[in-house]
């Protein structure tokens, strides 16, 4: 933990965030209430269990969706549409099919209209940071899925972004490579002050990688658990405290699944149901 | 790779020597079948002709105009429908609808509308080329992931910009692939209007040299044809395909 985290602003507030879909007389909620506060240079990762909304509000901090309540800040700041300060990597990597390395690393500078010779030269620096020099001229289909990971890596890093944010970035490649992937982010992390939130379901990569975990409930998302992570960096995953942090943070999650599960089936016991139904009425 | 890319010329070469071989032999009369090297003089010959040339330049600019218009009006309705969902609903059974007239029974009606001449010529050629354009345009834009307009949202891109940087790349293969659908399509509706309504235009100049008893002329017009549509094929749409296949999955 040779990294000083400032812990006494907050660059990414959320407040009581929820986020409803369907009619608004017969919502679904999707998020509840959900509250938490990012520092700079902090790395979070959202966990919970799959399809409970964490990519919702990941798109939600990038601005690519709104709250139906509450507020999300960045520097104190409303977001209220994309940030040039918040960047994404997504699952699918998203890269640009006709666009060589080069071309998708380039993409934020373009659109922001920074002249190409300055475009190339940070686009040869990130390419050397995510490992990927020497395959600049290459179209995404040459690419391994790793590296096109790694693309995304550079792509939202070229835009010099305060905040990344990355969408089970780890998800979609094979484990042997999203192992060294995640310990590059860590050490991108480590060297730069940027603030990194990782949305994912793999709970062991969480503990390796997080100053903080924000564990989610089942659907209606709400924040169930908020913990610090305060091991020594880089992370040993065969240490007594990384296994121990990740079995109470699988605790958490599998008793959360279980009074869901236990909930559902109680539901539909006959007599619970007569219950409710009178419950319902009266 | 050089080899393949010129690989259709063999085969073209093989066609003519089929063709030129049954005539020599005698297996197709001469007045029915000119030879091939017959024909290729008979067009060599006409290329000095200036109204040769300029029918031949009349149907294709008649073609080319049409399949413009046809993209100019499919495109926006294309991208509408394949980006909202309520207007494909709504527009593109209607279309469709459109798309199932047979154009060449809509000629007699479209020569009695607007009369026989170069307008009636481009319209039917923008008729019959708007659906391949409009449906490949429309799919293109409807297979386009979601999260590419997220990444362009991510980094602010202007509409201007998602247009051109994301949308018109993202559906380059369809678009080709409806022009060049389109451009089949239209030849043969220029053609057949041409001879059925006597606009001026290769097809007329076909269809009087066959009248006239002169089939060789007949069959230097039709291989003129053929070889500006493999001209344009190439040049266009072949070099179109080799940068999409340079990057397409």
């Amino acid at each position: 933990m040779d990294k000083t985290v400032d812990r006494l602003t907050h660059q990414m507030e959320l407040k009581n965030v929820s986020k409803e879909y369907g009619q608004t007389e017969d919502p679904i909620p999707a998020i509840q209430d959900v509250s938490f506060n990012l520092h700079r240079g902090e790395f979070a990762c959202i966990v919970g269990p799959s399809g409970c909304g964490k990519s919702t509000l990941l798109k939600m901090a990038a601005g690519l969706d709104k709250p139906t309540s509450g507020e999300i800040l960045f520097c104190g700041e409303p977001v209220i549409g994309p940030h040039p300060k918040i960047s994404m990597v997504f699952q699918s990597f998203a890269l640009f099919p006709w666009r060589t390395v080069t071309g998708n690393v380039e993409y934020g500078l373009e659109v922001q209209g920074v002249p190409k010779a300055e475009r190339l030269d940070s686009v040869e620096k990130y390419l050397e940071m995510v490992g990927l020099a020497g395959y600049a001229h290459l179209y995404p289909k040459q690419l391994s899925g790793g590296m096109k990971q790694r693309v995304g890596m550079a792509r939202a890093l070229a835009v010099d972004p305060e905040v990344i944010l990355m969408d089970e970035a780890f998800s979609a490649i094979d484990e042997f490579t999203a192992e060294t992937l995640r310990e590059e982010v860590a050490d991108i992390h480590a060297d730069t002050e940027k603030t990194f939130v990782l949305v994912t379901h793999n709970l062991v990569e969480a503990v390796e990688l997080a100053d903080k975990i924000i564990v989610l409930s089942t659907r209606p998302a709400r924040v169930k658990k908020i913990l610090d992570v305060d091991l020594e960096r880089p992370r040993d995953k065969t240490r007594p405290e990384f296994v121990d942090a990740h079995k109470s943070i699988f605790a958490l999650l599998k008793e959360e699944l279980e009074t869901t599960l236990v909930r559902r089936r109680i539901s539909r016991v006959p007599e619970f149901q007569r219950l409710t139904d009178i419950e319902a009425q009266s | 790779m050089a080899v393949e890319r010129y690989l259709w010329l063999a085969s073209l070469a093989a066609i003519f020597l089929i063709w030129e071989g049954s005539v020599r032999l005698g297996a197709v009369p001469e007045s029915r079948l000119p030879s091939f090297t017959a024909t290729v003089l008979t067009l060599a010959s006409s290329l000095h002709d200036a109204g040769f040339i300029m029918r031949v330049a009349q149907s294709f600019l008649n073609l080319t105009s049409g399949i413009f218009l046809a993209l100019a009006v499919a495109m926006p309705l294309a991208l509408l429908a394949g980006l909202r969902n309520r207007f494909d609903t709504t527009m593109t059974p209607l279309i469709m609808l459109a798309g199932a007239l047979p154009d060449i029974a809509l000629l007699p009606i479209l020569v009695l509308w607007i009369g026989p001449g170069n307008a009636a010529a481009i319209s039917i050629a923008a008729f019959s080329a708007f659906f391949p354009i409009y449906f490949t345009i429309r799919e293109g834009t409807q297979d386009i992931s979601k999260d590419l307009f997220h990444v362009a949202a991510v980094f602010n891109t202007s509409r201007a910009d998602t247009f051109r940087k994301l949308i018109l790349p993202a559906i380059s293969p369809q678009l080709f692939t409806g022009l060049r659908l389109a451009y089949d399509f239209v030849w043969e509706i220029v053609l057949a209007i041409e001879i059925f309504s006597g606009v001026t235009g290769i097809g007329l100049y076909i269809s009087k040299a066959v009248e006239a008893g002169d089939v060789a002329e007949a069959f230097a017009a039709i291989l003129a044809v053929g070889m500006m549509a493999i001209l344009v094929d190439r040049l266009v749409f072949g070099r179109a395909e080799r940068w999409i296949r340079r990057w397409i999955d």
